[in-house]
């Protein structure tokens, strides 16, 4: 008896001191940081992983968080402590919140940015985070025009998003293929996924919104196939294009959700699988020939099969792609209205936009960065530094990134000679060209009755049903 | 521990306004794909059942009569997998089963049941070893005794005093099977069972279905364990060592 008294006695005393020690340390800032899993710098590289670039060497020696967090305190003499936490899925961090945790800064996808938005749930950035004369804004520095303006026109509600958005990684879907088994034609519309050649050798994303936008795709190849032609060949505007391809991979139709739901159930035994995370490997393996895949995890499955001695290439459909991007956002839950907060957040973001930190975070996750780096040429350097071709090699083509590091796409300062098999390889899929990216619509953000309507069509597709018909 | 599934109910029986309904279990009872996913997770579970116990059986029966010095050493042999973490054995399973059938996408429902078995073997086996080897030796002698021939003892004395160990055995097997969608996904099954689809409901942020689904599982869970206590009844105490 005296001895759980003592136990309980001895407990509360402790959890006195912890409560006061809480309050001692108050004057110490934490920043609340909620970000997807390896998704930054976690540093302990090998001296041999040394980047070396015209501006210097760059290595990941402690984790970029470590690092924000010493040279916060050295730039502007205050303590800051990062409470750094990630998650697995979009749904998955909306869940957390709608739980009630409370984060300052989080990195979710477009359309869970547009879906937190809508419900008022954002904090803006301060004009003066994008004020790009002053010389600590790295990120309004440095990132890509062709990043920003395609970001300024995605609205909800006819409020842009531009304001409550730094960009972080960003890139396009399209299919990893081995040429031995699959020819380019075949691996470049998004018919690949049901051509009988390759049944049960093919596999589509373990998640609906990837396999809606895929299956539209399917459907509407023809009719995608010839707007594109009709924009080359100039009877409609680039403009004029672009809005119909937007709203013909938004469609909301529940005729159009009830003819991709057919298709799925009609060709479901076409794919190797249904998968997140393991067409990667399996593609590198040989088990399935071609993988419906996010350009970053495709570079990343490219670098894989070279070191087994395969070399696989990378494709984007002809009919349209997928232009997805993450971002940094601030919660209004975890802000409030903390001025102080919110700057530490925007610091934080201007310091993983630094040219130098851009390039360990790219290197340890292998997508690309949305910063282009304005002046600095250091991320240029790095794509460079990957792809471009020794001196001695002969069979080499001129890959124009113009578009995207000075917003110019006609210019031809910024120019990659790389070897020829890299219009297929990791620049591409890195880097896509411009003629990619005009083809490129994003996935908007959808109503809660159709997104009810899409996660039906899922289970539909996925149960087993006796009923059926 | 109770929190939480107080929690769950209070989702089972409410509606996205917060009324309180029971249309999500009239939803659950009239539409085809979850009355055809608790029949597929029953069929999978039921073959994994089955299997296992026509495997275990006999394993734990040599068990129970090889001589002492080799029974820890094949004791060991199903114990040690244990040691490694599950998804590594699927992962193991999946190499072995590309390596046979060529391509796993040919026969998910196979793959399926095989990996299950494979994972919960131990689970079936130690149970009915433990009842096997408790039997007291001088029953079996007394059924010699008394004129029975080897088949006659078998059903007569030693299957029926195994029957605690077969049942525990079973219901340890039984309601994983009917959840673990994660050998499912492993093994790229994309037929959704139990678990899945509950996950798939919360992942889409619609707990209450999410939670109707749990409630109806747990349901059938408590069905299940009232069923098998009562025939464990009579040995209640042979049931307490199950591992």
């Amino acid at each position: 008896m005296y001895k759980k008294m003592l136990l309980i006695i001895s407990l509360c005393l402790v959890s006195v001191f912890i409560c006061s020690c809480d309050k001692k340390d108050d004057d110490v800032l934490t920043l609340r940081i909620c970000n997807w899993e390896e998704y930054i710098d976690e540093g302990d590289w090998d001296e041999e992983e040394t980047i070396d670039l015209p501006s210097g060497d760059i290595i990941g020696e402690n984790s970029m968080i470590e690092d924000f967090e010493e040279w916060y305190e050295d730039t502007y003499g205050e303590k800051i402590k990062v409470e750094y936490s990630c998650f697995g899925t979009n749904e998955e961090l909306y869940n957390q919140l709608t739980l009630g945790d409370e984060f300052d800064l989080v990195c979710p996808s477009e359309y869970m940015i547009m879906k937190l938005l809508n419900e008022d749930k954002l904090v803006k950035y301060d004009d003066s985070f994008y004020d790009a004369s002053d010389d600590s804004n790295y990120y309004a520095k440095g990132v890509s025009p062709y990043i920003s303006n395609y970001v300024k026109d995605i609205k909800v509600e006819n409020v842009s998003i531009a304001d409550y958005i730094a960009g972080y990684m960003w890139g396009v879907t399209g299919s990893v293929y081995n040429p031995e088994e699959v020819s380019e034609e075949d691996a470049s519309t998004w018919k690949l996924m049901i051509n009988p050649k390759y049944k049960r050798k093919v596999t589509m994303k373990d998640n609906v919104r990837d396999a809606y936008f895929a299956s539209l795709g399917m459907l509407k190849s023809d009719e995608l196939v010839k707007l594109f032609d009709d924009y080359k060949s100039g009877k409609i505007t680039f403009d004029e294009y672009h809005k119909i391809l937007n709203q013909e991979m938004n469609d909301e139709d529940p005729k159009t959700i009830q003819a991709v739901e057919n298709l799925l159930q009609d060709n479901k035994d076409m794919f190797y699988s249904f998968e997140t995370d393991n067409g990667k490997s399996d593609i590198v393996t040989g088990k399935i020939v071609t993988n419906y895949q996010w350009s970053g995890d495709g570079v990343f499955a490219l670098d894989q099969a070279e070191e087994d001695g395969v070399y696989l290439n990378f494709a984007v459909p002809k009919e349209c792609t997928n232009l997805w991007f993450d971002g940094w956002v601030m919660l209004k839950d975890g802000i409030g209205g903390d001025d102080r907060r919110k700057i530490a957040a925007e610091r934080f973001v201007n310091f993983i936009s630094r040219p130098d930190n851009v390039v360990r975070n790219m290197y340890y996750i292998g997508y690309t960065s949305a910063i282009a780096g304005g002046d600095d040429s250091t991320i240029f350097d790095y794509a460079d530094w990957c792809y471009g071709a020794e001196d001695d090699e002969e069979d080499v083509v001129d890959y124009p990134l113009d578009y995207f590091f000075s917003g110019d796409s006609e210019g031809d300062e910024y120019v990659i000679t790389a070897p020829r098999e890299q219009l297929k390889r990791q620049l591409f899929a890195q880097y896509p060209t411009v003629d990619v990216l005009e083809r490129s619509s994003i996935m908007e953000y959808c109503g809660g009755e159709t997104t009810s309507e899409l996660n039906q069509m899922w289970i539909n597709v996925r149960c087993f049903n006796p009923f059926r018909k | 521990m109770v929190l939480p599934l107080l929690v769950i109910i209070y989702y089972a029986f409410t509606n996205a306004e917060g009324e309180v309904t029971i249309d999500n279990f009239k939803a659950f009872f009239t539409s085809g794909n979850t009355i055809g996913t608790l029949i597929y997770s029953f069929v999978i579970a039921f073959a994994v059942t089955a299997v296992c116990l026509l495997i275990a059986y006999p394993v734990s029966y040599a068990l129970a009569v090889s001589k002492a010095k080799y029974r820890a050493v094949l004791l060991m042999l199903f114990i040690i997998p244990m040691w490694v973490n599950f998804t590594l054995r699927i992962t193991a399973v999946k190499e072995i089963l590309t390596f046979v059938e060529g391509s796993l996408a040919f026969h998910p429902f196979l793959n399926t049941v095989i990996g299950m078995c494979y994972d919960f073997l131990p689970f079936m086996i130690l149970p009915i070893y433990t009842s096997l080897e408790k039997i007291d030796v001088s029953l079996v002698e007394a059924a010699y005794d008394l004129g029975a021939t080897g088949r006659e003892t078998f059903i007569k004395v030693i299957l029926p005093l195994s029957v605690p160990g077969i049942i525990s055995g079973m219901t340890m097997v039984f309601l994983p099977s009917m959840t673990n969608y994660v050998v499912l996904d492993m093994l790229y099954n994309s037929t959704y069972i139990m678990g899945s689809l509950i996950g798939s409901y919360f992942s889409a942020y619609d707990w209450h279905n999410g939670s109707m689904i749990s409630m109806v599982l747990f349901a059938i869970i408590v069905v299940i364990s009232m069923i098998t206590s009562r025939f464990g009844e009579s040995d209640s105490d042979e049931r307490g060592a199950l591992l």
